[in-house]
């Protein structure tokens, strides 16, 4: 069952008189509890998909479905509703609120729910046990090394148990013990709740963990393959190189 | 709830930036109260000392007199009726002659309002029992200014000439029985207070009066031939003076607090300028636009909580202090022409601060909102990205 079904989109920003195409004639669908990535280089329009995935922003063209609920016909409440109660987000840069504690800033997406206090406890609790810093709850973003903030970021996506998580260069800032530490957890989190993990990456520590690889260059798709035709056209080609 | 906790947090993350917004903001919430509760306060004091010496519950005037026009002294008097004179029996009304003369202190030619008074009434302050206490007939009571202007103490003699009811001019020396202490110019300026009936004998009109002052117990029905003047008529001008110092006070106060509001503006305006990131992440994680720029009107708007606080935890004992002691406005405010006493007590009514709270938290908001409205006009992924917009 598709969970992100893209039809023919493009995407078109204005720049000066004209327009720079992002993206044109992308066609996906992604399966629910899939674990895939967009990778390409810089500009390849992989973060303008993702957003667009995430309600953030809309296509020019074509459409994109999201749990069947095609995103340009969504009001601005809707896609609200969106994003606070199906989808979760994580960013290169963390995206922590700074005068919050990390028991606060994993809470954050359950106030807008609107969940009891006891509820919304029990949940931040669990999603901090999944990610290892139930030592840190009332912790300042400011007081916890990058890895720490990056965890407590995946436990603010995962808390509310969203259908899709779309990780936007979730390693870029890390080191490599702690990339591979995040990465294991958000492959743990995939294969136990079932939750449908998109990334854009250009990390390769990042491609070892996907399932699918969707290769973007120039907002066009290049390649979309399973991780063992990956692993078998990279083999191929340091070979040929040998 | 959720706009009130972040509000809060954020408010308390920002440290000094707060404060001094906070502080600034105070200080112009506290500085309207102050200026306002004086004003009232010598509002107050003001009107029931010219009450008290001057107009008691009203006046009643014969139908020609009008105090702002000398012409018409000479012709206002008026026999005092049976009635009347019984409504004075009983303590309900007193009666005043009054006529223009000159006095000559020191050889010095000086206009004088002759006010003739009864020694016994107890409607008005005015200390007309020492008027009993004469060794002859013809002694007056004067207010300090007057004697001061005059260069007049008590036992001195002052020659005073007037017109009769025959229009002839008549002399004779007046002895200054007792200077007495007034708040109230308008009963000192130039009067003399003589007994009513040596100015009637003086004037040859027995039993008339010009105008009758009511006290609290009479009952201010209609008297026949008599024109009734309210409190109100009768302060309007200080009524008039009252409201151009509290617009003056508006004008001042409302600059204090568009400074403050200022502050407010420009620290919301870096605000959202600076945590575009924060707004795009709110975004990001389900709230709508409208939530996000509620967040930060509140979070303007609590400023002006926070300084009403603040405001108080300095202001309440600042106001119990200033209306234990009262404040002083210096000899020179009792040359100003009206009412002022030598120490102020501030009045703050509960209505007074509500209204000055809420405007201070109306505008607050206000401003607060104005830069907030720019958030609605963001781009959630170049929020998200920091860009500048």
């Amino acid at each position: 069952m598709s969970i992100i079904k893209i039809n023919n989109l493009e995407k078109q920003f204005p720049v000066g008189d004209g327009f720079f195409t992002a993206l044109s004639d992308i066609n996906i669908e992604v399966k629910k509890g899939e674990f895939a990535g967009l990778i390409g280089p810089s500009g390849s329009g992989k973060t303008t998909l993702l957003n667009i995935i995430g309600s953030l922003d809309t296509p020019t063209k074509g459409t994109a479905e999201v749990m069947g609920k095609s995103i340009a016909e969504l009001s601005y409440k809707q896609s609200a509703g969106l994003r606070n109660r199906h989808i979760g987000f994580i960013f290169q840069t963390y995206n922590l609120l700074p005068v919050y504690t990390v028991f606060e800033n994993v809470e954050f997406s359950l106030l807008l729910q609107k969940m009891s206090a006891v509820e919304r406890k029990k949940a931040v609790m669990q999603a901090l046990e999944w990610v290892g810093l139930t030592d840190k709850v009332d912790s300042k973003p400011s007081m916890l090394s990058g890895g720490e903030c990056q965890r407590v970021a995946i436990a603010r996506a995962m808390v509310k148990r969203p259908e899709i998580v779309l990780a936007d260069e979730p390693t870029a800032n890390l080191d490599s013990e702690n990339s591979h530490h995040i990465l294991r957890t958000m492959k743990k989190l995939n294969k136990e709740l079932g939750v449908t993990f998109v990334f854009s990456t250009h990390d390769e520590k990042v491609m070892q963990y996907l399932d699918r690889i969707i290769a973007l260059e120039d907002g066009k798709v290049l390649r979309d393959e399973t991780q063992e035709e990956f692993a078998v056209r990279k083999n191929s080609q340091i070979y040929k190189t040998k | 709830m959720i706009a009130i906790k972040l509000a809060y947090k954020n408010l308390v993350g920002a440290g000094l930036r707060t404060w001094l917004n906070v502080s600034v903001l105070s200080f112009a919430f506290v500085l309207m109260i102050f200026y306002n509760g004086m004003i009232e306060g010598w509002n107050r004091q003001a009107r029931n000392d010219t009450q008290d010496w001057e107009i008691g519950e009203g006046q009643y005037w014969e139908q020609s007199y009008d105090r702002y026009d000398p012409y018409t002294f000479q012709d206002a008097h008026k026999p005092v009726s049976e009635d009347i004179a019984a409504m004075i029996d009983r303590g309900e009304l007193t009666p005043i002659l009054v006529r223009q003369a000159n006095m000559y202190p020191e050889g010095r030619m000086q206009s004088v309002l002759l006010k003739g008074v009864d020694p016994n009434q107890k409607i008005l302050k005015l200390p007309t029992s020492d008027l009993n206490n004469v060794q002859n007939g013809y002694s007056a009571i004067i207010g300090r200014r007057m004697a001061d202007d005059a260069g007049l103490k008590v036992g001195d003699k002052v020659l005073v000439r007037w017109r009769d009811k025959n229009g002839m001019f008549d002399a004779i020396d007046i002895n200054i029985a007792a200077i007495f202490k007034t708040d109230v110019p308008s009963v000192e300026n130039g009067q003399m207070y003589l007994d009513i009936n040596v100015l009637q004998e003086m004037i040859g009109l027995p039993n008339q009066a010009t105008l009758l002052v009511a006290g609290d117990n009479s009952s201010l029905s209609e008297i026949d031939g008599w024109n009734f003047k309210t409190t109100d008529f009768l302060l309007k001008e200080f009524d008039a003076l009252i409201q151009s110092k509290k617009a003056g006070g508006m004008v001042m106060s409302g600059m204090l607090l568009l400074i403050a509001l200022l502050a407010i503006f420009d620290t919301q305006v870096l605000s959202i300028f600076r945590r575009q990131k924060e707004i795009g992440t709110y975004i990001a994680l389900g709230m709508t636009r409208s939530q996000v720029v509620g967040i930060f009107t509140v979070e303007g708007g609590a400023h002006s909580i926070l300084a009403a606080i603040v405001g108080a935890a300095y202001g309440i004992p600042l106001f119990l202090w200033l209306d234990n002691i009262g404040l002083s406005f210096g000899s020179s405010s009792q040359d100003m022409g009206i009412a002022v006493a030598d120490i102020i007590y501030p009045y703050y009514s509960i209505g007074m601060i509500l209204s000055s709270l809420l405007l201070v938290v109306i505008s607050a908001t206000i401003v607060s909102y104005l830069p907030a409205r720019k958030i609605s006009k963001m781009r959630p992924t170049d929020a998200l990205k920091g860009k500048l917009q």
